[in-house]
């Protein structure tokens, strides 16, 4: 990082905004913008996207002038806790939610780095109980066991 | 009395064992996650939200307002034991707090927190059954127009006043107006932003918006980064806990004092108890024969505070359940939960059903006497909930943000979308933009958008419509001075962020003369890893 860095967080979230914003108010021309008596389906969208894009600029102009960090993302926790939930999604109904919570427990406690094999096969066997007895028993969610049900 | 009379509907309401159970798991729930720093009560009762859908509306509403105000008792355990604020609001608990904690006296300043809660909460309650039939009587004489003014008002308010900068708050906001126009448009039947997915023709799920943006968000911010909590305060015992004649004395003014700041702020969109405890601290230190005694352990500068935050938390239900308009997001996400459950908010809630608007207010009261019961001799239970480590409580926060989001439509890809509203709200957070905004835009986006059509309709399409009549008008004018005010501090932060050498890109905030509490409490909100001193 050099010595006159920018706020790069005002920058690329600046940036970001009117990105959306203007691809909201575009992709609003598709829908009818109507009147000012009658207010089509794309009148609202179209003003907010314009304006949100109007914000992000003046976000990111104001940002230049200002001095700041390059922010940091957790990618490996991120790529963990994501992975986790995936796995939830891919396996609940084909492979049943006692082995969607274990596998899913013990995917996403990869995200935290002291955690020992012991503790994470505790944790996966207790919540996987815990989350049986509780929504299958207790709330009667319908959801299949394992796979097969 | 017509105000008797709905207290003994309420009454009856809320004394079913059904909702009294409830409410206790909201208000346990609440304390329990209040103690926790890196769970935020956004967060919790978005994870609770999908549990309502298997119970009755009135004891799934108790047990979340439950969860909002009980977190209120329980953020200050933390900040007084370890200097960690458990919620955003409790940060001012730290500033005394932890000082009074060092000398010994934690058992004391608990006790304290507990009955200031307490009497904030029952002063701000009080002000919610005094105050909420006027505002609905008036909310009902309200035309789309008024509507649309205060709800942007209220939007406004929000996003300026909060905390950091008011340019990214408004940009959230919108963000968020988008986020709520997903989905089939109820007046012309087009289908917007659904890009083909069929799932999303309903629009997004609340349900989905608010775990992934709070709860994903706030579990990959905090994995690795909640320092372990070890306090030498183990044992609080019943008998440290017993205030000196001298303690009460100087902490009963300021209780009261402090619940009247809240209660007025809470009110208020865009204010909620961080604000109002803030200014409620602010007040003592001014007040005080001897202002150097606060940061060291002064209880005034803590019952103050935290009479005050409860307060607000009560009053904050004054505009939601009144008018069907959320002052800040945790108020979104409950109106949000009504909705769902079939009941429109709003001055019509009051006279259609009346039993579950008294028998809520009820609940409170009840709710209340249970925190102080959870609170005083229980503190002990919470102390060592403390120690739990946060890589023992992820794991299950990940189950249970899946299932929740599940249950909500039995709908796999409801989970697949929380994983991109998860990756949202953390790169929100990284970039430093408060979250809690988008929420609020969302809940309100569909009504203002209905709100503005049937003003310009009504009106034919005159938007002189919205300075005609004296309400909107006044509304209008609000806004107006807020949005104004908040783009001058903006480019004032410029000029003099010019030469600024600071980290902090937020430093910009308009008087950076007082100690700012609440960008503390962002701090730990945002990432749970505090540059407080660790004990």
């Amino acid at each position: 990082m050099t010595m006159k860095s920018r706020d790069y967080q005002d920058l690329i979230g600046g940036g970001l905004l009117t990105a959306i914003g203007l691809f909201a108010a575009i992709y609003a021309s598709q829908w009818n913008f109507g009147s000012m008596t009658r207010m089509g389906p794309g009148f609202f969208p179209t003003v907010v996207g314009i304006l949100l894009a109007l914000t992000g600029v003046l976000i990111a102009a104001l940002a230049l002038k200002r001095t700041g960090t390059m922010p940091s993302m957790q990618w490996r926790t991120m790529a963990y806790v994501f992975g986790g939930i995936i796995l939830f999604s891919a396996t609940l109904r084909s492979l049943g939610l006692v082995t969607a919570v274990f596998l899913t427990v013990i995917l996403s406690s990869l995200a935290d780095r002291e955690t020992t094999w012991r503790l994470r096969l505790v944790l996966a066997v207790s919540i996987t109980g815990f989350v049986v007895l509780v929504f299958r028993f207790g709330l009667n969610m319908v959801l299949p066991l394992w796979w097969g049900d | 009395m017509e105000l008797l009379n709905n207290l003994a509907l309420g009454l009856d309401a809320a004394i079913s064992p059904n909702t009294l159970l409830y409410c206790f798991i909201g208000v346990l729930l609440g304390t329990l996650i209040g103690v926790l720093p890196g769970i935020g009560a956004l967060a919790a009762i978005s994870l609770l939200l999908p549990l309502t859908f298997y119970i009755a509306p009135e004891a799934a509403i108790v047990m979340l307002a439950g969860v909002y105000y009980g977190s209120a008792y329980g953020g200050s355990t933390a900040a007084i034991l370890l200097n960690l604020p458990g919620t955003p609001s409790s940060a001012v608990a730290c500033l005394d707090g932890y000082p009074m904690g060092k000398q010994g006296r934690a058992g004391v300043a608990l006790f304290i927190t507990a009955i200031a809660s307490f009497v904030g909460a029952m002063i701000g309650l009080t002000a919610l059954v005094l105050f909420s039939p006027a505002i609905a009587d008036l909310g009902l004489e309200f035309s789309p127009a008024d509507y649309f003014a205060l709800m942007l008002l209220g939007l406004v308010a929000a996003s300026t006043i909060s905390g950091g900068s008011a340019l990214k708050g408004l940009a959230m906001v919108m963000l968020g107006l988008l986020l709520g126009m997903v989905g089939t448009d109820v007046n012309s039947g087009v289908p917007r932003y659904y890009f083909g997915y069929f799932q999303l023709l309903d629009g997004v799920s609340l349900v989905v918006l608010a775990m992934g943006l709070f709860g994903v968000a706030e579990v990959i911010a905090s994995i690795n980064n909640v320092p372990a909590r070890t306090s030498k305060e183990r044992h609080v015992t019943m008998r440290s806990m017993l205030p000196t004649r001298d303690d009460w004395k100087r902490s009963l003014t300021p209780m009261l004092r402090g619940a009247g700041i809240g209660g007025f702020f809470g009110a208020l969109p865009g204010t909620g108890g961080a604000i109002a405890s803030f200014i409620s601290y602010a007040t003592e230190k001014r007040m005080a024969k001897d202002p150097s005694r606060f940061g060291k352990g002064a209880i005034e500068g803590l019952a103050g505070p935290e009479a005050s935050n409860n307060a607000a938390v009560q009053t904050a239900f004054v505009p939601s359940l009144t008018l069907g308009i959320p002052g800040d997001a945790v108020m979104a996400l409950i109106l949000g939960a009504l909705i769902i459950h079939g009941i429109t908010p709003g001055p019509m809630m009051m006279t259609q059903q009346p039993g579950l608007f008294w028998g809520l207010i009820v609940s409170f009261f009840i709710g209340n006497i249970m925190l102080l019961v959870l609170n005083i001799p229980l503190v002990g239970i919470w102390v060592k909930i403390l120690s739990i480590p946060y890589r023992m409580l992820f794991p299950a926060i990940v189950i249970f943000i899946c299932l929740g989001v599940y249950s909500a439509n039995n709908s796999t890809f409801d989970i697949l979308l929380v994983v991109v509203f998860g990756f949202a709200g953390y790169l929100l957070m990284v970039l430093k933009f408060e979250p809690a905004p988008v929420l609020l835009g969302y809940v309100l986006g569909p009504m203002m958008e209905e709100n503005l059509r049937r003003a310009l309709l009504i009106s034919r399409g005159d938007m002189g419509v919205f300075l005609e009549k004296p309400i909107s008008a006044t509304f209008v004018a609000m806004t107006v001075m807020m949005l104004a005010w908040s783009l001058w501090t903006a480019v004032r932060g410029r000029q003099r962020g010019r030469p600024v050498d600071r980290g902090t890109p937020q430093s910009e905030q308009p008087d950076d003369t007082h100690p700012q509490p609440h960008d503390e409490a962002a701090t730990v909100g945002k990432n749970g890893s505090v540059t407080g001193p660790r004990p």
